[in-house]
């Protein structure tokens, strides 16, 4: 599998540190679960983090501190939470939470909602698309970024295909069409709504509300 | 001011953590508390959290590092690099706004199963020693846009207002900082 497209090292830095929110994150970590090379920058990063941590300046701690934790060092851990299995077509960081039911959106298209908290309007859901299908011409009123789990689409930018990463945000309008061979599965954070275009847009727009 | 005296090399605290994985050693925890809660408990500040909560969360932190000592891979990552992930899944796990969500749960699904080879270009150790070498060589004021913005998560335009400098000067030591860092990991890409 050759990966072109990547997270930029902003996200990647963000994701290391913990201070992405939670729907990028789960797209971020789709893509890291399938690319050695944002894996191996994932490392640097948390190594940096971890550096920055040895240089910081202690906080002064509360007293007793140290004797409190030690008394505690006993107590049984609490019981880690088994993620549940990942629903079938579903990439394993997915595994923690619930994903809905695929429903039909438009000719040769099927979403589904994964059920990530929304933060500051953005949303997580996976895309199913028929081969040669070409998905609604949009712009957008947010960030959108998508991780391709099988098959492939190109638009205006180049291809993607499975493990690609790729960022959109209201600057980009866009008509992303969907290869010939395998049907395209991916892997959405979207902020916002969808902005069809064109007049199947118009029509698809009020019952889709993506 | 840096406080490089107390510091625990590496190779120092892989074997305190050994300690604490091999013979529950008390001691060996003592010391890694000593080091790394107070410094945890800075990071968290720096990101936000109240004293009390930072404090709390810096206490779970080297808590879990007793129980999960043998689980510890030093191939993998330094202990500094591997406390620092335990604390940003705590500190995730702790303000998520939705109990149900299981963000930090998701860094561990993300990653190659726990027997599989490290499939990252150098080892930790190696790593480590890149990382702060291209850290030591960094003006502070370069180190200080990079701690603001992982730490804190702050974007340019906060960090620009909180340390009264232009917007564009925040970039470009961003830029610079992030230059040397890949240098010194060897990905020109």
């Amino acid at each position: 599998m050759t990966i072109n497209h990547h997270p930029d090292e902003e996200a990647l830095a963000a994701f290391a540190a913990g201070t992405l929110d939670e729907p990028r994150s789960v797209v971020v970590a789709a893509h890291v679960a399938m690319c050695p090379h944002c894996r191996a920058t994932i490392a640097a990063f948390e190594q940096l983090g971890g550096t920055l941590v040895e240089r910081a300046v202690p906080a002064a701690s509360r007293t007793g501190s140290l004797d409190q934790a030690l008394a505690r060092l006993d107590e049984a851990a609490p019981r880690a939470t088994v993620s549940r299995q990942p629903e079938p077509d579903c990439p394993a960081v997915l595994a923690p939470y619930e994903v809905g039911r695929w429903r039909w959106i438009g000719p040769g298209v099927h979403w589904r909602g994964v059920e990530v908290p929304e933060s500051d309007g953005t949303r997580v859901f996976m895309l199913k698309a028929a081969p040669g299908s070409s998905l609604p011409h949009h712009g957008h009123s947010g960030i959108e970024w998508t991780c391709v789990l099988q098959g492939a689409f190109r638009h205006d930018l180049g291809r993607y295909g499975p493990g690609d990463f790729d960022a959109a945000d209201n600057t980009v309008d866009h008509t992303p069409v969907v290869e010939e061979g395998d049907v395209c599965i991916c892997l959405v954070a979207m902020q916002g709504n969808l902005e069809l275009r064109g007049w199947i847009g118009k029509l698809l727009q009020p019952f889709v509300r993506l | 001011m840096r406080h490089e005296a107390e510091a625990i090399t590496p190779p120092k605290a892989a074997s305190l953590v050994r300690a604490i994985a091999t013979r529950r050693d008390r001691e060996a925890f003592k010391d890694l508390f000593n080091f790394y809660a107070p410094r945890i408990k800075a990071m968290l500040m720096r990101g936000g959290a109240a004293d009390e909560i930072a404090e709390d969360l810096a206490q779970e932190t080297l808590i879990a590092v007793w129980r999960k000592a043998d689980s510890y891979d030093p191939e993998k990552a330094t202990v500094s690099a591997w406390i620092f992930t335990i604390a940003r899944n705590l500190r995730i796990d702790r303000f998520r706004k939705d109990r149900r969500a299981q963000l930090h749960q998701v860094y561990e699904l993300m990653l190659p199963a726990a027997e599989d080879p490290p499939d990252v270009p150098f080892e930790a150790v190696e790593r480590e020693s890149r990382v702060r070498a291209a850290l030591q060589g960094l003006p502070e004021e370069q180190v200080r846009v990079v701690e603001l913005s992982f730490f804190e998560g702050s974007a340019h335009g906060d960090i620009a207002r909180k340390l009264g400098i232009p917007l564009g000067t925040v970039k470009s030591r961003l830029r610079l900082a992030m230059a040397r860092l890949r240098d010194f990991l060897g990905e020109s890409s």
